[in-house]
């Protein structure tokens, strides 16, 4: 792809146009045409409307009145709004940090040969098969404090307050997240530990190296693009999360988990402000696109050339 | 100009679109179409049995057909929102009365109902008028209630108490008294389902109402920051916060709510003693807990409070539900006769058989064939006979003061928020 275009010698001859190279037929623009037609009117244009309804104020009755920068200078000096985004950006880091970890070993372990590999690997699959609006409700009973599990486990639980204590209602949430996501990003790693060529484990061997150093040495560098595929997933996936919050803690205790998607669905559809919901919703696009490409450069990704990356 | 507003409108509907809304079109295509009908658009629930029969009761003999539109009740406000200023508008809309209609009728989209009453007098003296004036804004009647009531009552568990050597208490030193017995009895004195947060709020509804009467939130309501502030405000805020310090309400409602059930089951299972509730409290308790509910299920007013301005026989809760008719709408005559039907002895026989409680006069000669009838009449007295009943303060203001009224509630009660914060907060509220 153009990942390979980039590292690809300067000198050789680029094919004119409509001249295919040998072997490859370059398809005609016109196949383009559908995919960018539903992009321009499913992405483009919504996202362009939501620009327009930001500089607006807007219940709902009646046309949106222009209110010119309003929205935004409002936003920008909200005590909420800003903790919200921190909240996010938290909630994201605390979910890159536990699942990364934990979906690795699960990945790679899974793409052993060992028995009864392939029963766990679907019981572990299973909770990405749930919908999130089900799982919520499930971990709400889970954790009901007279009735749940810390009940019965006073000791480890004290008085099980978690939801209605900050860090509590934050750790529920990282905990649901992961028990949630961590099957899906286990995928990842699982198909990528399995395209790592034997002839590199079998060579660690010869030299000496253990499961442990064939691990860090070996997997652990060949995964490398999986990683980074993994983390932008978790990284949008974190800041648009919004089902777990509405029927977990509904934001609460008071604004203590009000994340900024779910600030946007209370500006907007409890509070009829659709002006200050569409700035919000604009503002997170920004902040995760920024958040993306943070870890797109950062993470050298950009710079990658496919499968000859960490072979050569 | 007419295009280019329509054009703005559609603008915005695409772009609300796009955050999730779903709109209907934006043509001209209104439901009425020259037909000899009107549309009713009322909140889908379990309790659309009546309404539908209401409106069949009223095709057999009008000309003017009226039809009714259900839409599911998590999307009922949004739905409303959107439609009601378009030519889709329904001519005939359920609502919750007072900051719920609010908005409408500032943008001058509701018909005052003054004239029909004028012909027809019935259409507000069959009615409570404590329930009926929760829809009157400005000195005008926008709403006719066709649901029925939800009182908020201070629930118990009679073995609980008993076990305690506790009375349901009749004033505010009491309610003391029995917290600590019961706290004596490793019991959690009161269930509150505070991850709702509205639950939390009726504890100041109530507290406010006794201290101060209900001519504070009244005032505060109608833009009167300074009552927020004011000696009454304060004490009722020092002695829920003597409330909450008690350990009233344990230490983890936070993680409790009510609408899956969890404060409900603290009543029933006999780990707390009281929970204040609407009226509701009662069929839910039917529901999940049948035995609790014929057996041990108590139900009292809210205590007194010695010295308060507020009388104790004054209450908080949801008044009714009402209908309210939109401006544009072609058809007054034949909708004043429907909205007639809301105090016939069919209408309330039909809701008394779902378990609501109509707030018309005639209500209370139906009551003995109910099936809960001591229930329903405890209610009917209580509301009928009380001198004032405020609508729940989320629903009193505007809509978009619900999500910071239970912030604030919820953050006074968790300690967050000091009653200076409270105060502030609650200031901070948009009002008419």
């Amino acid at each position: 792809m153009t990942a390979t275009a980039s590292r690809a010698p300067r000198a050789r001859p680029r094919p004119g146009r409509g001249v295919s190279p040998p072997g490859v037929a370059r398809p005609g623009i016109g196949w383009a045409v559908p995919a960018t037609l539903f992009f321009v009117l499913f992405a483009l244009v919504p996202l362009v409307l939501v620009a327009v309804l930001s500089f607006t104020t807007w219940s709902g009755l009646g046309s949106p009145r222009f209110a010119g920068l309003g929205n935004w200078t409002k936003l920008f000096h909200d005590p909420v709004m800003i903790k919200s985004l921190w909240l996010s950006l938290l909630l994201t880091a605390l979910g890159v940090a536990v699942q990364t970890p934990l979906s690795l070993l699960l990945g790679v372990w899974a793409a052993g040969p060992q028995r009864n590999r392939a029963v766990l690997s679907a019981v572990f699959f299973v909770p990405l098969l749930l919908s999130a609006t089900a799982v919520s409700v499930l971990w709400r009973a889970l954790l009901d404090p007279n009735f749940g599990v810390p009940a019965q486990a006073r000791w480890l639980f004290g008085d099980g307050n978690l939801l209605g204590s900050r860090t509590g209602a934050i750790g529920v949430l990282v905990l649901v997240s992961t028990w949630q996501f961590t099957p899906l990003h286990a995928l990842i790693y699982q198909g990528a530990a399995r395209a790592v060529p034997t002839v590199l484990y079998q060579a660690a061997a010869i030299d000496g190296a253990g499961t442990v150093r064939q691990f860090f040495h070996v997997t652990l560098p060949q995964l490398r693009n999986a990683i980074i595929t993994s983390v932008i997933l978790m990284v949008v996936g974190g800041l648009t999360t919004f089902d777990t919050v509405l029927i977990l803690t509904q934001g609460g205790p008071g604004t203590d988990t009000t994340i900024t998607a779910f600030y946007m669905y209370q500006k907007a559809f409890k509070g009829f402000d659709f002006g200050a919901g569409a700035a919000i919703a604009l503002l997170l696009v920004l902040v995760a696109t920024l958040v993306s490409l943070v870890v797109v450069r950062v993470s050298g990704y950009d710079k990658m050339a496919g499968t000859k990356d960490g072979l050569s | 100009m007419k295009i280019r507003m329509r054009l703005a409108r559609c603008v915005a509907g695409g772009a609300a679109l796009a955050m999730g809304l779903s709109l209907t079109a934006c043509g001209d295509g209104g439901g009425a179409g020259g037909a000899q009908e009107f549309h009713v658009l009322v909140y889908g629930d379990a309790a659309n049995k009546v309404e539908k029969e209401i409106v069949a009761t009223f095709n057999k003999t009008s000309d003017v057909k009226a039809v009714l539109d259900t839409v599911p009740g998590a999307d009922y406000q949004q739905k409303l929102q959107t439609v009601i200023n378009t030519p889709q508008a329904p001519d005939v809309f359920f609502n919750w009365g007072g900051g719920s209609i609010q908005p409408f009728v500032k943008a001058g989209l509701l018909l005052p109902l003054d004239d029909m009453i004028k012909k027809e007098p019935g259409l507000k003296a069959n009615f409570l008028p404590s329930v009926f004036n929760t829809a009157v804004v400005d000195g005008k009647a926008y709403g006719v209630p066709m649901r029925g009531t939800q009182p908020v009552l201070l629930f118990n568990n009679r073995a609980v108490l008993a076990d305690a050597g506790v009375q349901p208490p009749k004033t505010w030193d009491e309610l003391l008294t029995a917290v600590d017995k019961l706290k004596a009895k490793k019991v959690t004195p009161i269930a509150l389902g505070g991850g709702d947060q509205w639950p939390t709020l009726m504890w100041f509804e109530y507290l406010y109402d006794r201290v101060a009467g209900p001519g504070l939130f009244e005032k505060a309501l109608a833009g009167d920051k300074e009552a927020w502030d004011s000696p009454d405000s304060r004490k009722a805020l020092s002695m829920l916060k003597e409330l909450i310090d008690a350990k009233a309400f344990g230490t983890n409602y936070d993680s409790v709510k009510f609408t899956d059930g969890g404060s409900a089951a603290l009543l029933a299972s006999g780990k707390a003693g009281f929970e204040l509730m609407g009226s509701w409290e009662y069929s839910t308790q039917q529901d999940a807990s049948p035995d609790f509910a014929k057996k041990d299920l108590g139900y009292d007013a809210f205590p007194a409070v010695a010295g308060g301005k507020g009388d104790a026989a004054g209450i908080v809760g949801n008044t009714n539900n009402f209908y309210s008719v939109t401006k544009k709408t072609k058809h007054a005559d034949a909708i004043a006769k429907f909205l007639e039907l809301m105090y016939s002895d069919a209408f309330v026989k039909s809701q008394l058989a779902i378990g609501n409680l109509p707030t018309t006069t005639n209500t209370e000669k139906h009551l003995a064939g109910a099936a809960n009838p001591d229930y329903l009449k405890y209610q009917l007295d209580l509301v009928g006979k009380a001198p004032s009943f405020q609508l729940s303060w989320d629903q009193a203001y505007a809509p978009e003061n619900m999500t910071p009224i239970h912030q604030a509630v919820q953050q006074f009660f968790n300690g967050s928020l000091d009653a200076d914060g409270f105060i502030k907060a609650m200031q901070a509220l948009t009002t008419a």
